[in-house]
C-alpha cells in the first residue's frame, strides 16, 4: 500500500517535473542553447506567484498565467539583448553564459527576496482525496492536471500555429526557413520566450507545493536536463513519460530507500541514460552529432 | 627575448613570499591554483576538443581523500596527497572510456552529472566524510607565515609543472593525436588513431592536474564540505580563464587567470553582496567582449596608426580592423 502511495505521488509530481522540462526542451532543441538558468527563471516565476499572492490575496491558479507572461517577456527580451550573441555559435559560450546568467540572477532573487525559505500555504491544501488507505491532495491532483494542460496546450500551439510551424521549420534548418522569409532571429526570441514562459509557469505551480528559496533552482535545471535526455529532445509525449519516470524513481529512492539520495537519482538516471541510449527514449536519431 | 622574460618572471615569482604581505602572498596562491585548474580545462577542451566541464569533480575528490586518510587513517599530507591524486585518473580510466563516446553538450553535461553524483554520494557518506558538516583535516604544522610562503610554493610549483606538462603534451605525438580528434574525430579514427585511447589518457592528465591541486586546496583550508569543493563555478571560472587565455595555447591560463583572480580579489572585497552577481557580470563580459581570447580582442581592435590613416581617408570606418 505504501509502495503504491509512493508511486502514485511520483506520477503527480512528474506531471510537474515534465512541464518543467518542455521549456528547457524548446529551448535547447530551437536555439541550441542549453540554458543553465532555466532553474532560476522557474524560481522567479515562483516568487512572482508568491508575491502576487502574499500582496493581494489572489488564487495562485488564477496566477500561473501570469507568471508565464511576465516570463515570455523576460525570455524574449533577454533573447534579443544578450544570448542571440552566442545561440547557435559555440557550445562552450552558451553553457558559461547562460551560468553567468543564472549567478546574475539567482543574486538578484537574494538581494530582492532574501535567502528566507518561502512557501505558499493555501486553506484547501489538506483537503485529499482517501482511496482505501491511499492519500492524494487534491491540490496534487489539480496542479497534475494544470501541469498536463499546459503541455497540450503547448503542443497545439506548436503544431497549429503559423508561429509554431516558423518555430519548428527554424529548428529544423535555418537556412531554409530564411530562404522561405522567416524571420529567425524573431522566432528564436519567440522559442526562448515560449521556454521560459513554461518555466514561469512551472514555477507557479511549484510554488504551491513545495518551499523554495534562491539556490532552489539549481537543481531543476539538472532535472529537467535529465527529463529532456531521458524522453529525448525535442519530443513532447517523451519528456511527460521520463517526467513522470523521474518522480516515481525520486519517490521510491527518497520514500522506501534512503532519503538522502533524492536528488542524487536523477545524475544517477542520467549518466545512465547517456552510457546506454543517448538518444533517449523516444528521441528519433542522436543530436549529439548534429548540433554541436 | 622571449626565454629571458620567462627566466625573469619565474624568479620574481620565485622571491614572492620575500616581497609580498600574507594578503597578496594569499591572493597569488589562488591565482597559481586556478591556472593549474585552467590548464586541465585547456588540456581537454582546448586541445582534444571536449567540454569537460564537471571538471571539478577531481578537485572535489581528491581534497576529500586527501582529508580522510589524514584525519581516518593518520597519514602524513605527502602520502594523502599522492592517494588522492592517483584516484583522480583511475576514475577517469574506469568512466572515461563511456562517457568520452559523448560529444559536445552531451559530454559536458554529463560530465557535470558526474560531479553531482560524486557530491551526493560524499554528502551523504557521513561516517567517513562527515556529510553536510563538512571534514576538519589536521592543522598544518607550521605558523601562519612559514604556511603562507609553503603553500605558495606548493602552488606555484603545481602551476609550472603543469604548464611545462601541458607544453610537452602539446609537442608530443599524443598532442598531435588530441588535435586531430579535436579537428575531426571521424577521420582520425579513419586513419588509425585508436582515438579512446588518446582521449582517455589526455583526461587522465587534465584529472590529475586538478587533483593536485584540489588535494593542495583542501590542506590549505583544513575545512572542506561538498559544496565549496565539488562547486561547479570553480569549474565555470576555469572555463572563463581558459577562453580569455586562448584555446589551446600554453601560457593563456596563466595570464587568464592573473586576470580574473586579481579582478574578482578587487570586485568581491568591494561588493559584498553582490559577489556572485558580479562573478555572473564578468562571465558574460568575458564572453561578449572577448570570446577568443585577450590577443585576439587585442588584435581586433585598431591601432592608432590605423585609426588615423582611416580618418585620413575619411570615414571609411567599415573596413576591416587591425593588420
Amino acid at each position: 500500500m505504501l509502495t503504491l502511495q509512493v508511486i502514485l505521488s511520483g506520477i503527480l509530481l512528474g506531471g510537474l517535473y515534465a512541464c518543467m522540462a518542455i521549456g528547457f526542451s524548446i529551448i535547447w532543441g530551437v536555439t541550441n542553447l542549453i540554458n543553465l538558468a532555466h532553474g532560476s527563471m522557474i524560481i522567479i516565476g515562483a516568487y512572482i506567484t508568491w508575491m502576487l499572492w502574499t500582496r493581494f490575496g489572489i488564487d495562485p491558479f488564477l496566477l500561473v498565467p501570469v507568471a508565464g507572461a511576465a516570463l515570455f517577456a523576460f525570455g524574449y527580451v533577454l533573447y534579443r539583448v544578450l544570448l542571440h550573441r552566442v545561440a547557435v555559435k559555440s557550445l562552450f559560450m552558451t553553457l558559461i553564459l547562460t551560468f553567468g546568467l543564472d549567478r546574475v540572477l539567482v543574486n538578484i532573487n537574494l538581494q530582492l527576496f532574501s535567502a528566507d525559505v518561502r512557501a505558499i500555504t493555501l486553506p484547501y491544501a489538506s483537503e485529499a482525496l482517501e482511496l482505501g488507505g491511499i492519500r492524494l491532495p487534491y491540490i496534487r491532483i489539480a496542479v497534475f492536471c494544470v501541469a498536463l494542460l499546459l503541455t497540450y496546450l503547448l503542443h497545439l500551439f506548436m503544431n497549429h500555429t503559423r508561429i509554431g510551424d516558423s518555430i519548428r521549420a527554424t529548428a529544423q534548418n535555418v537556412r531554409a526557413a530564411k530562404v522561405l522569409g522567416i524571420d529567425t532571429a524573431r522566432v528564436y526570441a519567440i522559442a526562448f520566450g515560449i521556454g521560459a514562459a513554461m518555466a514561469g509557469a512551472a514555477g507557479a505551480l511549484i510554488a504551491m507545493l513545495y518551499s523554495f528559496t534562491p539556490v532552489t533552482g539549481d537543481s531543476l535545471t539538472m532535472k529537467a536536463f535529465v527529463i529532456v535526455v531521458l524522453g529525448g529532445l525535442g519530443s513532447m509525449h517523451g519528456a511527460i513519460v521520463a517526467g513522470i519516470l523521474l518522480g516515481v524513481a525520486e519517490n521510491i529512492v527518497s520514500g522506501l530507500i534512503a532519503p538522502g539520495y533524492r536528488d542524487a537519482v536523477s545524475f544517477f538516471l542520467l549518466l545512465l541514460i547517456l552510457l546506454v541510449r543517448p538518444r533517449g527514449l523516444f528521441g528519433n536519431r542522436y543530436l549529439a552529432d548534429a548540433k554541436i | 627575448m622571449g626565454p629571458i622574460l620567462l627566466v625573469l618572471g619565474a624568479l620574481l615569482l620565485l622571491a614572492g613570499p620575500a616581497l609580498l604581505n600574507p594578503y597578496w602572498l594569499r591572493v597569488l596562491a589562488s591565482v597559481f591554483m586556478y591556472a593549474v585548474l585552467a590548464q586541465g580545462i585547456n588540456i581537454m577542451a582546448g586541445y582534444t576538443g571536449y567540454p569537460a566541464f564537471g571538471n571539478v569533480v577531481f578537485f572535489g575528490l581528491s581534497g576529500y581523500v586527501t582529508g580522510i586518510l589524514m584525519v581516518k587513517a593518520g597519514a602524513p599530507f605527502a602520502v594523502a596527497m599522492l592517494a588522492g591524486v592517483a584516484l583522480c585518473p583511475l576514475l577517469v580510466l574506469a568512466i572515461g572510456p563511456p562517457l568520452l563516446r559523448l560529444k559536445g553538450h552531451y559530454f559536458a553535461i554529463a560530465t557535470l552529472g558526474l560531479n553531482e553524483a560524486v557530491k551526493e554520494v560524499v554528502s551523504n557518506a557521513a561516517s567517513l566524510t562527515g556529510g553536510g558538516m563538512g571534514l576538519s583535516l589536521p592543522l598544518p604544522p607550521w605558523g601562519p607565515v612559514e604556511g603562507g610562503a609553503i603553500f605558495y610554493y606548493l602552488f606555484l610549483g603545481a602551476m609550472l609543472i603543469s604548464t611545462w606538462g601541458t607544453w610537452e603534451f602539446g609537442r608530443r605525438r599524443i598532442g598531435v593525436a588530441c588535435g586531430a580528434i579535436r579537428d575531426n574525430e571521424e577521420k582520425a579514427g579513419a586513419v588509425g588513431l585508436h582515438t579512446t585511447r588518446y582521449k582517455t589518457t589526455a583526461w587522465m592528465i587534465s584529472a590529475t592536474m586538478t587533483g593536485v591541486v584540489g588535494s593542495i586546496n583542501a590542506y590549505r583550508l583544513t575545512y572542506i564540505d561538498p559544496p565549496s569543493v565539488f562547486d561547479l563555478a570553480i569549474s565555470v571560472k576555469s572555463f572563463v580563464i581558459f577562453l580569455l587565455g586562448g584555446a589551446g595555447t600554453v601560457l593563456g591560463p596563466i595570464a587568464g587567470a592573473f586576470f580574473v583572480e586579481m579582478l574578482a580579489t578587487y570586485t568581491w572585497s568591494k561588493l559584498l553582496n553582490w559577489h556572485l552577481g558580479a562573478m555572473g557580470a564578468l562571465i558574460i563580459l568575458v564572453v561578449m567582449l572577448a570570446p577568443n581570447g585577450f590577443r585576439d580582442a587585442l588584435r581586433r581592435m585598431p591601432s592608432l596608426a590605423t585609426l588615423r590613416m582611416r580618418i585620413l581617408r575619411r570615414g571609411d570606418f567599415a573596413g576591416k580592423a587591425g593588420q
